[in-house]
């Protein structure tokens, strides 16, 4: 049984509806992001998971429970805020401590408790200084032991990355998810970077306007995104207008279809393109932007009409990009590659 | 060759430090203003203390502490000391007590109900405070005092309140009358703050009562010392509304001196207790404000 249970969750501001309908179930043990661009209600349903306001319709279940209509602190759901909101008048033992002394449990037992946590996250030695006295990645992991101490059911986590520089993130996410793994914590997370997504997640539900548009593990989304959304956000992705008469597309490069006929989009990573020089049978134009990236070079490619194709192609050694302004022709190498989509790139 | 490299800059730093004034210049204007008008009165009166004066004169003998003696040697100095320093603490605790609330409230409300209530506070403030005394003689005054005439024909009393004339009726003018002086510090930052840090406890489990005191009163103690040593040095310094709410046979510190000085004409003597007055005054507030710095301790760290 899911640990976590979301259903038809809405909630609007005044006339704005943040959240349609969300549906979300995770699985005990397992960490599920939030991924969408900003604004698009994820800090809104993390909060409403959280309590912290309250959905119009829909409802939340831990283990089966129904918890909407419990107040914030009788809900066992650990929140990290953006900024961490460590309370800058507690030392650090003290803010990993709040929670415990707050359940009156016995002082022996909370010395104890703050102790492991603090060696959990490295930072016995930081324990009587104020939050202001340490970095933000030192913050972020006080923020999380202030959670995790309490044993909450569920852990919700809100860009938790965000104020860290670039260097710091990549390494705060890897340790993050071995943390996760040793506490064995169900957890949400919110982000609107896909790499720290796919680096983070077991599964990503892929949020857009308030709704999630698909739920998966990180290669499925990549794979078989089922929107061009999806497929544009998750990774990048040349997102092409065709049209769909009998079964194939009309598109230089004719792929056969298994979506009905109409307007349709057709999916191709760039590295699923090749370049040839001159005219040929496939998308005809001319080199844009060429940059060589070490082992690959990207190129933009201009079709006169629509967005630039982008291919991204093997670097041969001593062998020199193509200059821009050269014609080519792109083709989709593996047409199994292809995805093919119902509606127009941009609906 | 090196060496006037390195010295030149240097030289060129005295002259720029000079003509930027360490970022003082601005500031200029008031100071010379706060010296002439404040500082400069403040000396001469202190001076006072420390010679005769006799027909508006100071007479031969030069410096003295004769005056600063008597003052200190007077048992009614120390007990009307002692009955300005609890009122000022009483009217400056109970000031806190009403001004948190208000200020809270403020951070709560949106639109017009905020603007109407942020008028509501500072109206006050439109009036005199001597006008604002006299009006509380009007609510508390005799048997035709507003409060004791509603009491009265509502038959919740016999007898008319004697509040008037007392201890009591100094405190609750002198609470009203600096109510604002302690609102306005605390609603500055309580409608500023961070309402994460309270969503922080009840994600831990604290309850909104539990939050209030463990976070958002912690969190706001700064302004609440700014406040209490301001109501605090106001209320105990204040010589208006104990003359006129107190009575005529009441008086605390304050009133000693005004009356020495422009009643009694001794100006020596008025001098020696504006002394006592000043210099109690100030080692209150700095220790509220060393006691306060104790509890703020976490507002100061770096890292
Ligand atoms: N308390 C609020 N009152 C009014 N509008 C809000 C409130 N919270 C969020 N919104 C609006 O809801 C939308 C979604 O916000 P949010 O959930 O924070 O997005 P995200 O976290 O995905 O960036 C935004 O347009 C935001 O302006
Ligand atoms: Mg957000």
């Amino acid at each position: 049984m899911s640990q976590l249970v979301i259903e038809n969750v809405s909630k609007a501001f005044g006339t704005q509806q943040v959240l349609r309908d969300c549906g979300l179930a995770v699985d005990k043990g397992s960490v599920v992001t939030l991924l969408g661009p900003s604004g698009c209600g994820k800090t809104t349903l993390l909060r409403s998971i959280a309590g912290f306001l309250v959905p119009d319709a829909g409802r939340i279940l831990v283990n089966g429970q129904d918890i909407s209509h419990l107040p914030p602190n009788r809900r066992d759901v650990g929140y990290v805020f953006q900024n961490y909101a460590l309370f800058p008048h507690l030392t650090i033992r003290e803010n990993i401590g709040y929670g415990l002394k707050i359940r009156r449990k016995p002082k022996a037992l909370i010395r104890g408790k703050v102790e492991d946590a603090l060696g959990l996250i490295a930072l016995t030695d930081f324990g009587d200084r104020y939050p202001k006295q340490l970095s933000g990645g030192q913050q972020q992991r006080v923020a999380i032991a202030r959670s995790l101490v309490l044993e909450p059911e569920v852990l919700l986590l809100d860009e938790p990355f965000n104020a860290l520089d670039a260097q710091l993130r990549l390494s705060m996410q890897i340790e993050l998810r071995k943390l996760i793994d040793r506490v064995g914590i169900t957890s949400i997370f919110v982000t609107h970077d896909q790499q720290e997504a796919m680096t983070l997640s077991d599964r990503i539900a892929i949020m857009r306007g308030g709704r999630i548009e698909q739920l998966g593990t990180p290669l499925e989304i990549y794979d078989h995104p089922q929107t061009p959304f999806v497929a544009d956000f998750i990774g990048r992705a040349n997102l092409i207008p065709v049209a769909i008469r009998s079964g194939r597309t009309d598109s230089p490069q004719p792929i056969a279809a298994a979506v009905p006929d109409g307007p349709g989009t057709l999916v191709v990573r760039p590295e699923n393109l090749t370049i040839a020089e001159g005219p040929g049978p496939g998308w005809e134009g001319s080199v844009g932007f060429a940059t060589a990236l070490g082992a690959t070079i990207e190129y933009e490619i201009d079709r006169g009409v629509g967005e630039p194709l982008r291919a991204i192609l093997p670097r041969q050694p001593g062998v020199a990009p193509l200059t821009p302004g050269s014609r080519v022709t792109a083709r989709i190498r593996d047409e199994a590659a292809a995805i093919l989509l119902s509606g127009s790139p941009r609906p | 060759m090196t060496d006037a490299v390195l010295t030149q800059p240097r030289r060129l730093g005295f002259a720029r430090r000079v003509i930027d004034g360490g970022g003082l210049w601005p500031a200029v204007p008031a100071l010379v203003y706060l010296v002439l008008f404040m500082v400069l009165p403040i000396i001469t009166l202190l001076t006072f203390g420390f010679v005769t004066i006799d027909r508006g004169a100071i007479t031969d003998g030069g410096f003295t502490l004769t005056h600063i003696a008597g003052v200190l040697g007077d048992p009614l100095v120390w007990n009307l000391m002692w009955r300005s320093f609890w009122i000022a603490v009483v009217s400056t605790c109970l000031t806190l007590v009403l001004a948190y609330p208000i200020a809270y409230a403020y951070g709560h409300l949106k639109g017009v109900w905020r603007t109407l209530l942020l008028v509501a506070i500072i109206s006050p403030l439109l009036t005199s405070a001597l006008v604002r005394t006299y009006a509380w003689i009007v609510i508390l005054g005799g048997r035709r005092g507003l409060l004791n005439q509603t009491l009265l024909s509502l038959g919740v009393i016999d007898q008319p309140l004697q509040i008037l004339n007392t201890s009591t009726a100094v405190v609750m003018g002198m609470t009203q009358i600096h109510l604002p002086f302690m609102i306005l510090p605390l609603l500055a930052v309580l409608s500023e703050r961070d309402r994460r840090f309270e969503e922080a406890s009840l994600n831990l489990g604290a309850s909104q009562v539990e939050t209030f005191f463990r976070v958002t009163i912690p969190m706001t103690m700064p302004a609440i010392v700014a406040g209490f040593a301001l109501v605090f040095a106001v209320s105990y310094t204040n010589f208006i509304i104990p003359q006129l709410l107190g009575g005529g046979n009441y008086s605390t510190l304050a009133v000693q001196v005004y009356e020495q000085t422009i009643v009694v004409l001794d100006w020596s003597r008025g001098a020696a207790l504006a002394t006592l007055l000043l210099t109690t005054c100030f080692a209150f507030v700095l220790a509220i404000v060393s006691v306060g710095g104790r509890l703020t301790r976490w507002s100061e760290v770096r890292r």
